[in-house]
C-alpha cells in the first residue's frame, strides 16, 4: 500500500499548502449550508402537533449535539497517531480540537436546557443520564485543555492529553446509548421517516440534515484554521514560514 | 509497522479495552441507580418502600385527570398499561401535560398508596409531526398515540 499521501499530509508544511487550496471551497460550502439550514429551520419547518414551533430548536440542538460527539474520536485518533508515530501535526489538531469541542458541548447543553425549560418544565435534571453524561463530556474536554496547560513540556503534554482523549471516547458511547440503556426524561433518537404523511417526515429531517452538514463543515473549517495558526507558531523558525511571512 | 510502534499500539488498545470493560461493568452494576424513574409496575411489585423520595414515570391515564376548582390541586393516574399508580399534585403543570402524555413525577407514596408528587415533568416522545399529518393519521385510524415509554429496557 502506498502511504506517501499519509506522510505528506502529516508534514506541517504540506498540510498548510493543501489546506490553503481546500479552505475557500470548505468556507463556501459551509456558508451555503449554514444559510440554507438556518433560513429553512427558522422559517419553513412546520409546527409539531404537540410542541408547536418549539421543535425548531431541534435543528440546532441535534446538529450541534451530534457533532460534539465527534471531538473525542477525532482527538483519540490524533492521540493514537501522536503516541505511536510521534507525528507533530496530529498533536496540533488534537490540541485545538479540545477547546472547540468544549464550546460545542456548551451550546448543546444550553440549547437543550432552553428546550427542556419549555417542554419538560425543567432546565436541568441531575438524574437524567443523557444530560449528565453530556455535562461530563463538557468537563472532560475542559480537563484536556487544563491538562495541556498544566504540563510545560510539549511532548509530555501531548502524550498525557492523547491518553485522556482515548479514555474520553468511552463517554461518547455512554452519551449515545444513555437514552436506550436507562430510563431518562430525554427522548430517544428519532427514526428517519421516509414518507410525507408519517412521523419524522422529510419536512423535519431534511433541514436537520442540512444543519448537520453545515455544523460539520464549521467544525472542519474552525479546526483547520486553528491548526494552521498552530503550525505557524510552532514552525516559526522554519525557513518556509519565514518565506511565507516575508512574501505576505 | 515497526516493532516498537506495534508494541505501543498494543499497549494503547489494551488500556482502552480494559477501561471500557471496567466502565461497562460499573454501569451495569449501577443500572438501577442510573435509571431516572421507576415504572408503575415496579412500584406495584413493591420495589420501592413507602416514605422514601423517588421518581415515577408513566403515561397519564385517559380520563383520570381531576382538577380542583378552587386550588392548584390535581390528581391523576399514571400507567405503563400494566399497572396503575394514582398521583396527587399541587402546583403548576408543564404545558405538555395532558391525558395520554408521558410524565415523570418526583415525590413519595403515602400510607394510602397515593403518590404525593412535589414535581411533575412532561416527557415527550421522539415522533415529530405537523398537525395536518397527525390529523390525517388520526382520521385513518392509525395509532399515533404518544408512547415515550416504549423501548424501555425490561425491568
Amino acid at each position: 500500500m502506498n502511504w506517501t499521501w499519509f506522510h505528506k499530509l502529516g508534514s506541517p508544511k504540506s498540510f498548510y499548502a493543501i489546506t490553503t487550496r481546500w479552505l475557500p471551497w470548505l468556507v463556501g460550502a459551509m456558508t451555503i449550508f449554514l444559510v440554507v439550514g438556518v433560513v429553512w429551520a427558522l422559517l419553513y419547518i412546520p409546527p409539531d402537533y404537540q410542541q408547536s414551533y418549539t421543535t425548531r430548536i431541534l435543528v440546532v440542538h441535534v446538529a450541534v449535539a451530534g457533532t460534539s460527539l465527534a471531538f473525542f474520536p477525532i482527538m483519540a485518533v490524533a492521540g493514537t497517531i501522536t503516541l505511536v508515530w510521534r507525528m507533530k501535526l496530529a498533536d496540533m489538531v488534537a490540541k485545538n480540537a479540545a477547546p472547540l469541542g468544549a464550546w460545542f458541548s456548551f451550546v448543546t447543553l444550553a440549547t437543550g436546557s432552553l428546550w427542556g425549560s419549555v417542554m419538560w418544565g425543567t432546565w436541568w435534571e441531575w438524574t437524567d443520564a443523557r444530560l449528565v453524561s453530556m455535562l461530563f463530556q463538557f468537563f472532560l474536554l475542559l480537563s484536556v485543555v487544563a491538562l495541556r496547560s498544566a504540563i510545560e513540556d510539549n511532548d509530555k503534554a501531548a502524550r498525557a492529553c492523547a491518553l485522556l482523549s482515548i479514555v474520553g471516547c468511552i463517554n461518547v458511547v455512554i452519551i449515545k446509548y444513555s437514552v436506550e440503556w436507562w430510563n431518562v426524561l430525554h427522548q430517544p433518537n428519532s427514526p428517519v421517516g421516509m414518507s410525507n404523511s408519517g412521523a419524522n417526515g422529510p419536512e423535519f429531517w431534511l433541514p436537520t440534515l442540512v444543519m448537520i452538514v453545515a455544523v460539520y463543515l464549521f467544525l472542519a473549517v474552525s479546526l483547520i484554521l486553528a491548526t494552521r495558526n498552530e503550525i505557524l507558531q510552532r514552525e516559526r523558525k522554519a525557513q518556509w514560514v519565514q518565506d511565507l511571512v516575508a512574501s505576505s | 509497522m515497526k516493532p516498537h510502534r506495534q508494541k505501543r499500539l498494543g499497549i494503547i488498545l489494551f488500556i482502552a479495552m480494559g477501561l471500557a470493560l471496567a466502565v461497562g461493568l460499573t454501569l451495569f452494576a449501577l443500572r438501577q441507580n442510573i435509571n431516572m424513574f421507576y415504572t408503575p409496575t415496579q412500584v406495584a411489585e413493591g420495589e420501592v418502600t413507602t416514605g422514601v423520595n423517588f421518581r415515577i414515570g408513566g403515561m397519564v391515564k385517559e380520563g383520570s385527570v381531576e382538577e380542583a376548582q378552587d386550588s392548584l390541586q390535581v390528581s391523576f393516574v399514571t400507567t405503563d398499561y400494566v399497572s396503575d399508580v394514582p398521583i396527587s399534585y399541587v402546583g403548576i403543570l408543564p404545558d405538555l401535560f395532558r391525558e395520554g402524555q408521558g410524565i415523570v413525577a418526583e415525590g413519595q407514596i403515602d400510607a394510602a398508596g397515593v403518590f404525593q408528587a412535589s414535581k411533575v415533568l412532561a416527557k415527550h416522545d421522539e415522533n415529530y409531526m405537523s398537525p395536518e399529518v397527525k390529523a390525517a393519521l388520526d382520521a385513518a385510524g392509525a395509532s399515533t398515540e404518544n408512547h415515550p415509554m416504549s423501548g424501555l429496557p425490561e425491568s
